[in-house]
């Protein structure tokens, strides 16, 4: 295991230990998580990374709550989730964690404010504190305007960039994205992405992030790579300007198999 | 692997895509085939002869259940066929021809219509007694009931099935033959982009909507709607109602939550996301079904109440053209007896029987008599004409047991049944000049009298009662012939009707209205068949219309999937979202049922004069309730099956 050591200061906001996840029947079984441990300190922009089959969305799926693990416990802000009934885990989903999906996951009957502020509306906010947070929450990035469109009307990125104001308008503890720049072109990419990382340093919101592209997850503060099931390695970002961890990347990349990395 | 190894293997796999249309199929075949089954039984033959109307009114019923049959297996078949879309460019992508890949779906559709069939005539053979004794209830017959299987109703049920196969299948085949495979691939996935409405136009065509039923209701029970034209405004309001009623919901329902989401700005919350939102934008795409579900609402809920009502009031309205229980009057030229002879003879009859009762003859004097007044309905063209007019006695009718109001001086009471819808208050007071030969008299008609005072040919035409001076004066006026007499008999005892009824039969010459007993038995027969016709049409109404609604949310719940699997992703309950599912079915449920419930309402107001002296607000309430209930049951199907999708939603 290569580990560059540049461990930031902050208290860890999800600590897993031993997380295992197996598909299938007890005599057929496949094991597609095999014994991870990872801690994510408050502030952190966490990137996944590995190659195809590695586990990488099922790890978020196991670590967000949305899928359980076979044995391993989850810690996510002093709660242990993985010990949760499912309404419990329902609440705090919804009280904590902000979602991104790759296809966007916007619901098409609903204007982009009415999507974002869908999170809120049974949060017990007062009409005016919820117009408050989406103005906020949009001005960031940038779809304060497209507010009464449809997703229909919308391009791409800003569709992604609702998914994002939808995952942020409850000030979650943790937000986890998936693959959220896989069905954008590059230049929407890098904008989201740029918002993303504002967002994470002003705001100091925890993200994490799954992706297979190198370019996206230059933007993170720490990658870490899985490899069949397992943790291979990890890099820290540190102070490096973005270009120089893009290439530190690559490398690990190149280390972590013979074979590209490609699209899921 | 030939074409039909292919069908059984693709039946096999599909079961659970199929059990919807095969269920549409079977319950379409077992209707039928009960309704024809009781059409072609002897013993309703037997019944229904009593009355040539009744059974052109099976056969009207007929007619109407081939179309709503027609309608819900089509539209069955089009869920079915888009469900399978891809499925059918699977085939098409995989090297199978149009042609092959439609004979494959039409050798399905045939086994699966024959097996429909056969479980469909089975399931009716095991029914259509529990239906048959039901009618001979309805109808008051009390013979043993025995029913044979009907080859003559096998024979018309399979030929309306045969049509029905050979209808879906062409569908089928036109929908392979017209589609693209992209198309094929996509079909289910389509769905229209919501779009804002133009706000003044669909304000316009909103308020044009509500505009054309309320005038439709307005008209319907206005003094305009009965003129010469009735049939033309017939149709004129329903053609209004019908159309509003589209606009309603192809426009207004989706504009007026338009302006409530609008003031909402944003702050729609779960509920109103999955209730108002989704409805908005498939008000469009359903307006078409859901004006055809109001439609046959409103027809089975006016239809079935009409005819309870009927039923319900029979011994009231029978009471109004048969006030007394019997009457024997002059059976023509040449009789053996005179009246007071064969009352004097039945009298003696009931006296041995054992039966009380009070015996009053009635005088009274035929006249011809012109009405002249400012509002005399038009329609019944009474000005310059003279009409028989049967002046009576006021204290005979009172010692005959009627209670009658009484005139004052120089005027006269109105009795007639006949034209008692027409006779609104504005009506009165209007002026007849009566002629008995020579002499002349006139009188002012004060008002309608709630029933009329005779029964038989006496009480055919028009009858007066005025004050006893008046009577007097006219029947010494009037020459001997122009003066009749009949005897009215009215029992102590009600109970002894039916054993009376019997021993009058002689005395009525074959004129029924002479007894009250044999004419209220026969109105009830006469509405037990209607109100078993139209229940049972109301029934095969109710559960297609039923089916549409639970089928078409079935495949929006298919359609919603992935929003309720975000919505879980976010950390929202299933009992959250399904607050929203309710919300959603109430409006998609409850829209068309009031819409259904108003239309029958006004439909049933404005016929309402049919019955004189009965309230049938409760006969009518009870169809309607037991109408929604059956209904509503569907809604609660309907919300099952969202529970199930959205529990797996996640």
């Amino acid at each position: 295991m290569v580990t560059t050591t540049n461990t930031k200061p902050g208290r860890a906001v999800l600590q897993a230990n031993q997380i295992r996840k197996s598909f299938g029947s007890k005599l057929n079984s496949t094991e597609v998580l095999k014994g991870i441990n990872l801690q994510v300190r408050e502030g952190e922009f966490v990137g996944i990374m590995g190659p195809s089959g590695a586990g990488k969305t099922t790890l978020l799926n196991v670590l967000a709550t949305i899928d359980r693990p076979t044995s391993g416990t989850i810690t996510i802000d002093g709660n242990e989730t993985s010990k949760m009934k499912d309404a419990q885990l329902s609440t705090f989903r919804r009280d904590k964690l902000g979602f991104i999906f790759q296809d966007y996951n916007l619901l098409d009957t609903l204007t982009v404010k009415e999507n974002i502020l869908l999170p809120a509306s049974l949060g017990g906010l007062s009409k005016k504190a919820a117009e408050e947070q989406f103005n906020d929450i949009a001005g960031i990035l940038g779809i304060r305007e497209h507010g009464h469109k449809y997703p229909h009307e919308i391009s791409g990125g800003q569709k992604q960039r609702t998914s994002a104001a939808r995952a942020l308008v409850n000030h979650p503890s943790m937000v986890f994205a998936d693959e959220p720049t896989g069905a954008l072109d590059s230049k929407s990419a890098s904008a989201l992405l740029g918002t993303l990382e504002d967002v994470n340093q002003s705001r100091g919101v925890t993200i994490m992030m799954v992706t297979h592209d190198a370019v996206a997850s230059s933007y993170c503060s720490r990658v870490i790579f899985l490899k069949d099931g397992a943790m291979y390695s990890e890099l820290y970002r540190g102070d490096k300007p973005r270009q120089a961890f893009f290439q530190d990347i690559l490398n690990m990349q190149a280390v972590l198999g013979g074979d590209r990395v490609d699209a899921r | 692997m030939t074409l039909v190894d292919l069908v059984l293997r693709s039946m096999r796999k599909n079961v659970k895509h199929y059990y919807l249309y095969f269920f549409a199929l079977i319950f379409g075949v077992t209707l039928f085939f009960i309704f024809s089954t009781l059409q072609h039984d002897s013993a309703v033959v037997e019944q229904t002869d009593l009355s040539a109307k009744m059974s052109s009114g099976f056969q009207a019923a007929t007619v109407l259940l081939f179309g709503i049959l027609i309608i819900f297996v089509t539209y069955a078949n089009d869920l079915f066929l888009k469900r399978r879309s891809r499925e059918i460019g699977l085939y098409q992508l995989v090297g199978l021809t149009k042609g092959a890949v439609s004979r494959l779906l039409i050798i399905e559709n045939i086994l699966l219509g024959a097996g429909a069939f056969i479980v469909g005539v089975g399931a009716g053979l095991l029914v259509s007694r529990l239906f048959l004794l039901l009618l001979m209830k309805l109808v008051g017959y009390e013979g043993f009931v025995n029913l044979s299987f009907s080859g003559a109703a096998f024979l018309q049920t399979a030929g309306v099935f045969a049509v029905l196969i050979v209808i879906t299948s062409f569908r089928m085949f036109w929908k392979v033959r017209r589609s693209q495979l992209i198309d094929l691939f996509n079909d289910d996935k389509k769905d229209e982009h919501p779009k804002q409405p133009k706000p003044f136009r669909s304000a316009l065509l909103g308020l044009l909507g509500v505009a054309m039923v309320c005038f439709g209701y307005w008209f319907a029970n206005s003094e305009y709607m009965l003129s010469m034209f009735l049939f033309l405004n017939m149709l004129l309001v329903l053609a209004l109602v019908i159309a509003g009623t589209y606009l309603v919901f192809r426009v207004t329902i989706g504009w007026l939550m338009t302006l409530v989401r609008k003031q909402k700005n944003g702050h729609i919350g779960l509920a109103g996301a999955l209730s108002t939102a989704p409805l908005m934008h498939r008000m469009k795409a359903n307006a078409k079904s859901l004006t055809v579900i109001t439609t046959l609402s409103a027809m089975t809920l006016a239809m079935a109440g009409f005819a309870y009502s009927l039923y319900y009031s029979a011994e009231q309205e029978t009471r109004v053209t048969v006030p007394h229980d019997f009457m024997i009057e002059e059976s023509g030229e040449g009789a053996e007896r005179t009246v007071e002879e064969s009352a004097a003879l039945f009298a003696e009859q009931l006296d041995q029987a054992g039966i009380g009762y009070t015996d009053q003859p009635l005088d009274y004097i035929l006249t011809d008599s012109a009405f002249s007044g400012e509002s005399l309905p038009e329609l019944l063209g009474l000005e310059g004409r003279t009409v028989n007019v049967n002046v009576f006695d006021p204290r005979q009718l009172e010692a005959s047991g009627l209670q009658i109001e009484e005139p004052a001086e120089g005027e006269a009471i109105i009795h007639d049944a006949g034209i008692a819808w027409l006779m609104t208050d504005e009506v009165f007071p209007f002026d007849a000049k009566l002629t008995m030969g020579e002499a002349e008299e006139s009188l002012v008609i004060r008002s309608l009298g709630e029933q009329e005072v005779a029964n038989g040919e006496a009480g055919i035409s028009s009858q007066l009662t005025v004050t006893a001076v008046t009577y007097d004066r006219l029947k010494a006026a009037a020459p001997e012939e122009k003066v009749q007499t009949v005897v009215a008999f009215k029992l102590d005892d009600e109970a002894d009707l039916e054993e009376a009824s019997a021993l009058f039969e002689p005395f009525s010459h074959g004129n029924m209205r002479l007894d009250y007993y044999a004419t209220f038995k026969d109105s009830i027969a006469y509405y037990g068949i209607m109100i078993f016709i139209t229940g049972f049409l109301g029934l095969a109404f109710l559960a297609s219309t039923g089916s549409i609604l639970y089928f078409k949310q079935m495949s929006e719940a298919e359609q919603e999937k992935r929003s309720y699997t975000t919505l879980r992703q976010l950390g929202f309950k299933t009992g959250e979202i399904m607050k929203g599912i309710r919300r959603k079915q109430a409006f998609v449920f409850g829209i068309p049922l009031l819409m259904g419930l108003l239309h029958s309402v006004f439909a049933i107001k404005s016929v309402s004069f049919i019955f004189m002296s009965t309230d049938i607000t409760l006969p009518v309430t009870i169809a309607m309730t037991a109408y929604a209930l059956i209904y509503l049951m569907f809604a609660v199907l309907t919300i099952g099956y969202y529970r199930k999708t959205v529990n797996a939603a996640l």
